[in-house]
């Protein structure tokens, strides 16, 4: 059987395949390939962001480490400062507490001395009344006479023993006070105003007192100057000075 | 039976005589495009049944094209891929009692190979430039020039034959064993060549494509792939 070959139906079949190939690269693999093309593009979408989520969890993750380390910072910082304060707060309470007991301290040791002072003034007050009262005693055994006359010329030498001027200035204007253990007797003041007129150098008008507690002995009371010459001036200055050295 | 070797003219549009062929790839067209339309007119992110199996015949296609071309398969993929349906659906179309196979016949694949001859020769100059593609006939040496020459002819030659060989015989086993047999003898054969015609369309389509991505040549900044020439 001969082989031939219909032309016609050659370039209709051939005119058929590319017209085939038209209508199914319009209708067919352009609409699928374009919805696979979507479909990854969709899946790339999602990825990125889901990437975008990852990276931003890992941006937040990474910030709340750095919160927490600051957090931390912070907290060590205070604990520091707060240890700080409190070292602080304890030595400055430290310091006054010390203060106060140095003070506390002081203000015993001052009233111990007040107490020790009172009670060494009140001894010797005790010690001065003994003596003045031992002296009374020892006196009443004595003459009257003893308790004035032994004392006049250590008053005259002491008015003596003034300076020049302090003694220019005694006995010229109002009447000089003298005080006495007794009542002088007129020999005795005769006696006492010519040795006192001899130590001054000019006449002297007294104004006699007596004060039993001068135990013995004068006291000139000069508006400059004091003389004292009795037991109870000795007494007062054995007992001070026995306080001041106990 | 008609030989299948003889073609008999149906009607005439005018002067065109219309064939038996012709009639079939039309009927074939018509239905390719129908379901095409249909199919793809909602299409969706999330796929229906149809939708999934459009997207892997093109993600096949897709793939089978990017390991033998190593290229980009998208200028490449209206064109293998209808050769692959056209081809399956032709020779699938046995089934039909009254029915031939379009490629049962010597101008249906002559149509078939000279649209890939022809689609050899564009992809060449396309990506090769025209010198580009003529100088692959000199290698690996200008002496090799004639024998390159006859074997563009020869290899579109053989694809005619092949497809032509494989199908016609498939019928005229067929055809015979029908009239020798009996009506539901042959039922094995027809079987045995729906297997051969999906392995026939799959080797048309690869050849189709190695020819043309041997004459596209590599892609820039792409390693060659390692393919061969494969007869059934």
């Amino acid at each position: 059987m001969p082989m031939t070959i219909d032309w016609w139906t050659l370039g209709l079949q051939t005119i058929n395949v590319l017209i085939l190939i038209w209508i199914l690269a319009r209708f067919l693999f352009r609409p699928v390939t374009k919805i696979i093309a979507d479909r990854q593009a969709a899946a790339h979408a999602a990825l990125d962001e889901a990437q975008q989520v990852r990276d931003a969890a890992r941006a937040a993750r990474d910030e709340a480490n750095a919160e927490a380390a600051e957090i931390s910072r912070t907290r060590a910082a205070l604990l520091e400062k707060a240890q700080d304060e409190a070292t602080q707060a304890r030595e400055k309470l430290l310091a006054t507490v010390r203060i106060e007991a140095e003070r506390a301290r002081a203000d015993t040791r001052a009233e111990l001395e007040q107490m020790r002072g009172t009670a060494k003034t009140a001894l010797a007050e005790d010690a001065a009344a003994l003596a003045a009262d031992i002296a009374a005693r020892l006196m009443g055994r004595l003459p009257d006479t003893a308790r004035v006359d032994g004392f006049v010329d250590g008053l005259a030498k002491a008015v003596a023993d003034l300076p020049e001027a302090t003694r220019t200035g005694i006995g010229t204007g109002d009447p000089v006070r003298l005080r006495a253990a007794r009542a002088l007797t007129d020999d005795e003041q005769l006696r006492l105003e010519a040795l006192l007129i001899d130590a001054l150098g000019h006449p002297i008008n007294l104004e006699i007192e007596t004060d039993a507690a001068l135990i013995a002995g004068l006291e000139l009371d000069a508006p400059h100057a004091i003389i004292r010459n009795h037991f109870r001036a000795d007494l007062d200055r054995i007992i001070a000075e026995v306080t001041s050295h106990a | 039976m008609d030989s299948p070797l003889s073609l008999d003219t149906l009607f005439h549009i005018g002067p065109v005589p219309i064939t038996a062929p012709v009639l079939v790839s039309w009927a074939i067209i018509i239905a390719l495009g129908l379901f095409s339309i249909l199919s793809t007119r909602h299409l969706s992110l999330l796929p229906g049944k149809t939708q999934t199996v459009l997207e892997l015949f093109v993600s096949t296609i897709d793939a089978q094209v990017r390991d033998t071309v190593n290229r980009d398969p998208a200028p490449y993929r209206p064109l293998i891929g209808t050769i692959f349906l056209f081809v399956l659906i032709a020779n699938c179309s046995a089934l039909v009692p009254g029915i031939e196979p379009p490629t049962a016949h010597l101008e249906t694949d002559a149509a078939l190979a000279l649209v890939v001859f022809a689609a050899t020769i564009a992809y060449g100059v396309s990506g090769r430039g025209l010198k580009g593609y003529l100088a692959t006939f000199a290698e690996p040496s200008w002496v090799m020039i004639p024998l390159n020459l006859v074997e563009q002819i020869t290899r579109t030659f053989s694809l005619v034959v092949r497809l032509f060989g494989n199908v016609m015989s498939g019928v005229f086993v067929v055809g015979i064993v029908l009239s020798l047999a009996g009506l539901f003898v042959p039922i094995p054969l027809m079987a045995l060549d729906l297997l051969t015609g999906a392995v026939q369309a799959y080797i048309f389509a690869v050849l189709a494509t190695v020819f043309i991505g041997a004459a596209a040549g590599e892609a820039p900044g792409e390693t060659p792939p390692s393919q061969e020439e494969k007869s059934p």
